[in-house]
C-alpha cells in the first residue's frame, strides 16, 4: 500500500477479478471537457477497468454560503441564481419558500402559478443543456444544435419576463418580480405547441440509436437501495425505480393542482435515466399548459410593505410608502429568529435551502442542500468495475452541476 | 406549507429538548448520544440524511450568550411517512469535536468533511477527514463567522468594513 | 521569360501586401478558442457556439479541447483559488501567439462575489487582452469581443507580443 499526495491509496495487492499488471491511477480534470465544468477524478485503473475512483471537488467553489451572510435578506435572492446556474429559477424558490416560512406569509396563488411556470421551463432549459451536452460527449454532435435551439426558445421567454436571459433572481421572497406580458404569454402558447414534436425528434434521433444504446444500456447500474443509501435524488433516484419527486410526494407552491406523473424507470442504468428525462420534459410541458390555462387572477406580491418595495404610483402620493421604499433599500427587512428547510425539485434532485436567522436584517446561515453534492458521492459506487470510456456516460447522466457542488 | 406533523421519534429517550420552528420538527441530543440518537431514528424509518451542517452561533449583540459556539443539524427524512426531523446538537468552541455519523448515513461523509473545511469541527472516526472545498494549504475555516469575508475594499460602499472584517466586529 | 512578360501575363491576378498583414489576417480568421469552462458563462459560451448565435461565422467554431491545439482561452466564469493555478498551468500550456478574453463580471473583477473563495480579476494570473462586462454576458457580447480582438491581432502582425 502507497499513498499519493491526494489521499488516494493505491494497492498493488491482485484485486478480484484483476486483469494482471499494476494498477495505474490517471488524474482527469479539473479542465477536462467532459466533466461538466471543473470536476476532478483520480482514477485508479486496471487495464482499463475502473477500481477505484475519487472525485476532487473545490475548484468552483465561490464562497456563496459565506457571501449570504454579508448580504440582507432581499440581495441573497441574487446570488442563489448563480448557484446552480442550470436552474436559476429553482435556487430562488427554494430560497424564498424558506425566508416566507420564517416570516410566515404565502405568496398569493397567481405568483405560485407564476412561479410553477418559471420552474417548468427552466426545468426544460436545464434538460435540453444535460441532453445536448451528454450526448455530444457521446458522439452524437447534432443533438447538442437541437437542444439548444429550444434553450434558446426558453432563454427568450426568460429575457422576456424579467429582462434577462439567464439569472433573472424573478422569484423572491414575497412572490416574483413582474408580471407576465401578453407578449410572454404568446411565446407560451407557442412553445408548448411545439415542444412535444421537439421531444418526438430528440427520441427519434436517440432513443433506438443503437449507438447511443451500446453506451449507456447497462452502464453505471444503481439499485434503488442503494440510491436511498447514497442519498441520492431527482433522476438518479427515479431512474432506478423509485417514484420520489417532491412536486408529488411533498407538494409545494401549488404542485398539489397539476395533473401530471412521476418520470420513472426501473433499470438504473444511463439509458433508463435519460429516459427519466425525456419523460420529465413531456410532463413539465403537460403541467405548463394546465398551468397557462387555470392560471388565477389577482396581485403577485404579497402585501406586506416590510418586504417589498411599494407600488411606482403609491410613491408619488403616500409618504408612509416612501419611508417604507426608503428602509427597505437602505436596510433591508429582519426575518424573525428561527430556522427552517425548504426543499424543491430542482432538474437534479432535492435542492433545499436551509436558513437560520437570529432577528436581524442578515442571515445567520444559509446553508444549500445541493443535490449534485449528494449525487456526486454516489459516482464510484455506479463507476465501479466499469470501462474508462463508460466514465463519460455516467458523470453525463448523473447531470452534475460543479457551481450547484462546490458552492 | 406547514409540516408540523408531531408523532413518534420524540419518544426517544435522550431527548433533552423539542419543538417545532416555523413548521419543522426538531429535537435536540447531547453529543455523547448522538449516534445512539441517528441510529435509533434510522431503524424507525428515517432512512434519508438530506445533509448534515453546522452553525456558527457567536455571540452578537442580538444573541449575547448561546449555550455553546456550534451547534451540528442533521436533517432526516421518512420516506415513507414523508415526515422530516432535525436533530440538532451543541458542540464546545474549546473541544470542536463530534462523532462521525458516515457509518449510519452514506452522504454524511463528505458533508462532514464540508463541515470539518467550513467549520473547523472534527469528525471522530470518519475515514477521510481532510478538506474537500478549500485547497490542502489552506489557512482556517472560513464559514466561522469571525473568519472575514475577504475579496477587496470596494470604495465608497456602505458595507466595506463589515467585508473586509468579520461580520461580528463591524 | 522577362520579368516584364511575367508581370503582364499575371496582370490583375496578383496582389502585394506584407507579410504582416497577411499573417495577421490569417490568424484573426482562425481563432481557436480552448473548450474551458468555468460556470455560469461556459453556458452562454455554448450557446454563442450554439445554433442562434454561430461563432463559426467568425472562424472559431473549432473548440479544442486541448490547451496545446487553441489560440484563445475565454475564461468564462468565475476563478477560485483553488483554479487559479490550474488555470495559469493551462494559459503555459498553449503554444504562442495567445490571446484571452476575459469573459464576464467575475473573471474581470471577482463581479458580485467579493469574498475569500474567488480571484478577484483573472489578470492577476494571466494577461488579459479583452474583458466583457456581463453577468453573464449576452453571446452578441462575446462575439463583439472577439471580433475587437480579431481587430488587434490583424494590427499586431508578425510583431511579438509586447
Amino acid at each position: 500500500m502507497s499513498s499519493s499526495p491526494t489521499g488516494v491509496t493505491i494497492s498493488r495487492e491482485p484485486a478480484e477479478g484483476h486483469v494482471g499488471g499494476e494498477l495505474l491511477t490517471v488524474n482527469f480534470g479539473p479542465q477536462h471537457p467532459s466533466t461538466h465544468g471543473v470536476l476532478r477524478l483520480v482514477v485508479i485503473l486496471d487495464g482499463e477497468v475502473i477500481r477505484g475512483v475519487r472525485p476532487v471537488i473545490g475548484y468552483l467553489h465561490t464562497g456563496i454560503e459565506k457571501q449570504m451572510e454579508a448580504l440582507r435578506w432581499q440581495q441573497g435572492v441574487v446570488v442563489t441564481d448563480r448557484h446552480d446556474y442550470l436552474s436559476p429559477l429553482h435556487n430562488n424558490l427554494a430560497y424564498a419558500m424558506a425566508v416566507e416560512r420564517l416570516v410566515g406569509v404565502e405568496p398569493p396563488p397567481r405568483a405560485q402559478a407564476l412561479r410553477v411556470i418559471m420552474c417548468e421551463l427552466t426545468r426544460i432549459s436545464s434538460h435540453c443543456l444535460w441532453l445536448g451536452t451528454s450526448s455530444l460527449e457521446l458522439g452524437a454532435m447534432s443533438m447538442f444544435m437541437y437542444c439548444l435551439r429550444e434553450r434558446e426558445t426558453v432563454l427568450a421567454m426568460n429575457e422576456e419576463i424579467s429582462g434577462y436571459r439567464m439569472h433573472t433572481s424573478y422569484i423572491r421572497p414575497g412572490g416574483v418580480m413582474a408580471d407576465a406580458t401578453e407578449r410572454f404569454w404568446d411565446m407560451l402558447a407557442d412553445f408548448v405547441e411545439k415542444m412535444p414534436g421537439h421531444v418526438d425528434e430528440y427520441e427519434d434521433l436517440l432513443t433506438n440509436n443503437p449507438i447511443w444504446k451500446r453506451r449507456t444500456v447497462g452502464i453505471g447500474y444503481l439499485s434503488a437501495e442503494d440510491a436511498v443509501r447514497l442519498g441520492a435524488s431527482g433522476p438518479m433516484v427515479r431512474g432506478s425505480g423509485l417514484p420520489w419527486d417532491l412536486r408529488k410526494t411533498m407538494p409545494y407552491s401549488g404542485y398539489e393542482k397539476y395533473d401530471f406523473e412521476i418520470a420513472v424507470e426501473e433499470a438504473g442504468d444511463c439509458y433508463a435515466r435519460y429516459l427519466c428525462r425525456i419523460k420529465e420534459f413531456r410532463e413539465s410541458v403537460r403541467i405548463l399548459k394546465q398551468a397557462m390555462a387555470s392560471i388565477p387572477d389577482g396581485p403577485i406580491n404579497v402585501d406586506e410593505r416590510k418586504m417589498l418595495p411599494p407600488p411606482r404610483e403609491e410613491l408619488e402620493t403616500s409618504m408612509e410608502a416612501v419611508i417604507h421604499h426608503f428602509k427597505l433599500f437602505t436596510e433591508g427587512y429582519s426575518v424573525p429568529s428561527g430556522d427552517v428547510y425548504a426543499a424543491v425539485e430542482s432538474p437534479r434532485g432535492e435542492h433545499g435551502c436551509y436558513v437560520v436567522s437570529d432577528g436581524t436584517h442578515k442571515p445567520r446561515r444559509v446553508k444549500f442542500r445541493s443535490a449534485s453534492f449528494v449525487n456526486l458521492q454516489a459516482l464510484e459506487h455506479m463507476a465501479m468495475g466499469s470501462m474508462i470510456a463508460d466514465m463519460i456516460a455516467i458523470i453525463g447522466t448523473a447531470d452534475t452541476v460543479l457551481g450547484d457542488v462546490d458552492r | 406549507m406547514t409540516k408540523a406533523k408531531s408523532r413518534a421519534a420524540t419518544s426517544h429517550k435522550h431527548v433533552e429538548e423539542e419543538g417545532v420552528s416555523a413548521g419543522d420538527r426538531w429535537i435536540r441530543v447531547s453529543r455523547e448520544h448522538l449516534v445512539a440518537t441517528l441510529r435509533a431514528l434510522q431503524a424507525e424509518g428515517y432512512k434519508s440524511l438530506l445533509f448534515m451542517s453546522a452553525v456558527d452561533h457567536l455571540a452578537t449583540p442580538v444573541r449575547p450568550s448561546p449555550p455553546e459556539r456550534f451547534e451540528l443539524i442533521y436533517q432526516l427524512r421518512n420516506l415513507d411517512t414523508r415526515e422530516e426531523l432535525r436533530v440538532r446538537v451543541w458542540v464546545p468552541e474549546d473541544d470542536p469535536v463530534a462523532p462521525t455519523a458516515s457509518e449510519i448515513y452514506a452522504p454524511a461523509g463528505w458533508d462532514e468533511r464540508e463541515t470539518w473545511d467550513m467549520f473547523g469541527i472534527r469528525f471522530d472516526g470518519h475515514k477521510d477527514l481532510v478538506r474537500i472545498l478549500m485547497p490542502e494549504d489552506w489557512e482556517g475555516h472560513p464559514l466561522r463567522r469571525d473568519f472575514p469575508v475577504g475579496g477587496e475594499t470596494v470604495d465608497f460602499s456602505e458595507d466595506h468594513e463589515v467585508w473586509q472584517t468579520a461580520p461580528e466586529e463591524a | 521569360m522577362g520579368i516584364d512578360a511575367l508581370a503582364e501575363t499575371l496582370g490583375d491576378n496578383v496582389l502585394t501586401t506584407t507579410i504582416g498583414k497577411i499573417v495577421g489576417w490569417g490568424r484573426a480568421n482562425s481563432v481557436w478558442p480552448a473548450q474551458f469552462g468555468l460556470a455560469c458563462c461556459a453556458i452562454e459560451m455554448m450557446h454563442t457556439a450554439g445554433p442562434g448565435f454561430d461563432i463559426g461565422r467568425f472562424g472559431s467554431e473549432a473548440m479544442r479541447a486541448s490547451p496545446r491545439q487553441s489560440d484563445l482561452m475565454i475564461v468564462a466564469g468565475r476563478v477560485s483559488q483553488k483554479m487559479a493555478p490550474v488555470l495559469r498551468q493551462i494559459y503555459d500550456q498553449m503554444p504562442e501567439p495567445k490571446w484571452v478574453i476575459s469573459m464576464g463580471a467575475c473573471a474581470s473583477t471577482g463581479g458580485i462575489f467579493n469574498n475569500y473563495a474567488i480571484l478577484q480579476g483573472v489578470d492577476k494570473v494571466v494577461p488579459v487582452d479583452v474583458y466583457v462586462p456581463g453577468c453573464p454576458p449576452r453571446p452578441e457580447d462575446l462575439l463583439n469581443a472577439l471580433m475587437i480582438l480579431q481587430e488587434r491581432i490583424k494590427a499586431q502582425g508578425i510583431k511579438p507580443r509586447v
